[in-house]
């Protein structure tokens, strides 16, 4: 399953690669079997965090290759009830395994920022554009 | 080596099956086990993973529910202890008083409270914390109003006929209780003028109704005896609750005192 490729100053992670892209949208991909838990979560949580600069940004997840989710990381993930640099999520999710991670996340554990998932990546920029 | 379709099969069954037990598992409230998610991205590691997570939100709202029924618990009980407390601070006060019109009034009031006090305290020890057995609760209050009311040489009995299965909710017992408490204490009171006699209470079902019947076998009302002008404050609270309850309530002033209500 092709994944986003990160660049050489991406934020490695134990689960993932975080970076800032150029058109102001953060970009934060799982590595390949990703078993992300609440300190998996939280430390993407913080690298994201950690690249605010004053204003807030969408947030760009490729969640194509994570193999599993557990509820404490999909109820972080979904921002409710703590402050965050994001204002919205585009969520990569192609395999069957990361669709039916992405809808448990989508409706169990529903963001509070506007969240989507799509199957294509020029999709999901283009909506994550939108606010910019 | 390479794996053939037959190998696949066997493996894809082993999964399905694996899965099956996890579900069975979560079914009888065990969620310490797990599939496992191979990470070959098909349609089966996307099965398991689901189940999974379904797992971890079956087992989220199971502890949520007990930490709900532990708190309900816990408000029974600290309400059965607060009504305890007032009749109790009631009881003390009259230690005191010589009149005998007040005493009868504390002690009217206090059986009124103790009623719904027995309601909270059977709640939070009952299995189903929204339903009590209404045939354990009609004979514990009987006991309870007749050790508070009666003389020690009192030869005045009780007599039950109610299914083991009556089960009623709290929206139907306090009110009931109330109802029950009135008519005990009047038929104790009034009824019997050799304080000996019986009381009996039966509880059926007809048409899907619910048909609770008091009856003493004492004096009766007085002749010319007109619910609506000369009732005791007794009497209209039993009127008035009953009219809570959506209930019919009819009396048969004929021979010893009878009640029926019926409610749904």
């Amino acid at each position: 399953m092709n994944t986003l490729t990160p660049p050489v100053d991406a934020i490695e992670l134990s689960t993932f690669h975080t970076w800032m892209g150029g058109d102001g949208i953060c970009r934060t991909v799982t590595k390949p079997n990703a078993e992300i838990d609440l300190p998996q979560a939280k430390e993407n949580s913080i690298a994201v965090a950690g690249l605010f600069t004053g204003k807030k940004f969408p947030l760009f997840i490729d969640a194509r290759s994570v193999r599993s989710m557990s509820r404490e990381a999909r109820k972080h993930f979904s921002t409710n009830g703590r402050d965050t640099r994001i204002i919205c999520m585009a969520i990569m999710v192609r395999s069957p395994l990361s669709r039916v991670i992405g809808n448990f996340f989508m409706g169990l554990n529903k963001p509070q920022v506007p969240a989507r998932l799509f199957d294509e990546e020029p999709d999901a920029i283009e909506w994550l554009k939108k606010f910019l | 080596m390479s794996i053939t379709s037959k190998d696949k099969i066997t493996v894809n069954n082993q999964q399905v099956n694996r899965i099956l037990e996890v579900i069975m598992a979560y079914a009888r409230l065990d969620f310490s086990q797990k599939t496992e998610v191979h990470g070959n991205t098909d349609v089966f590691d996307a099965i398991g993973a689901g189940v999974n997570m379904l797992g971890e939100e079956l087992e989220a709202s199971t502890i949520s529910l007990k930490e709900k029924e532990q708190l309900l618990k816990e408000i029974h009980h600290r309400v059965k202890n607060n009504l305890q407390i007032v009749s109790s601070l009631l009881s003390l006060q009259s230690e005191t008083i010589k009149d005998e019109i007040f005493l009868n009034l504390i002690s009217a009031s206090r059986n009124r409270i103790n009623s719904m006090a027995l309601v909270h305290e059977m709640l939070y020890s009952a299995k189903d914390l929204k339903k009590i057995e209404a045939g354990v609760y009609i004979e514990r209050l009987s006991q309870n109003i007749i050790n508070t009311l009666s003389k020690p040489d009192s030869k005045i009995i009780f007599t039950f006929n109610i299914n083991n299965n009556y089960f009623l909710d709290i929206d139907r017992i306090i009110p009931l209780g109330l109802i029950l408490n009135e008519i005990i204490t009047n038929s104790i009171k009034y009824a019997f003028k050799k304080n000996e006699g019986e009381i009996s209470i039966k509880m059926s079902e007809f048409e899907n109704k619910h048909v609770l019947e008091i009856r003493d076998n004492g004096i009766g009302f007085p002749k010319n005896f007109n619910i609506e002008t000369d009732s005791n404050l007794g009497l209209q609270l039993i009127k008035m609750l009953t009219e809570q309850m959506g209930a019919e309530l009819k009396m048969d002033l004929a021979g010893g005192a009878a009640y029926k209500i019926t409610f749904s």
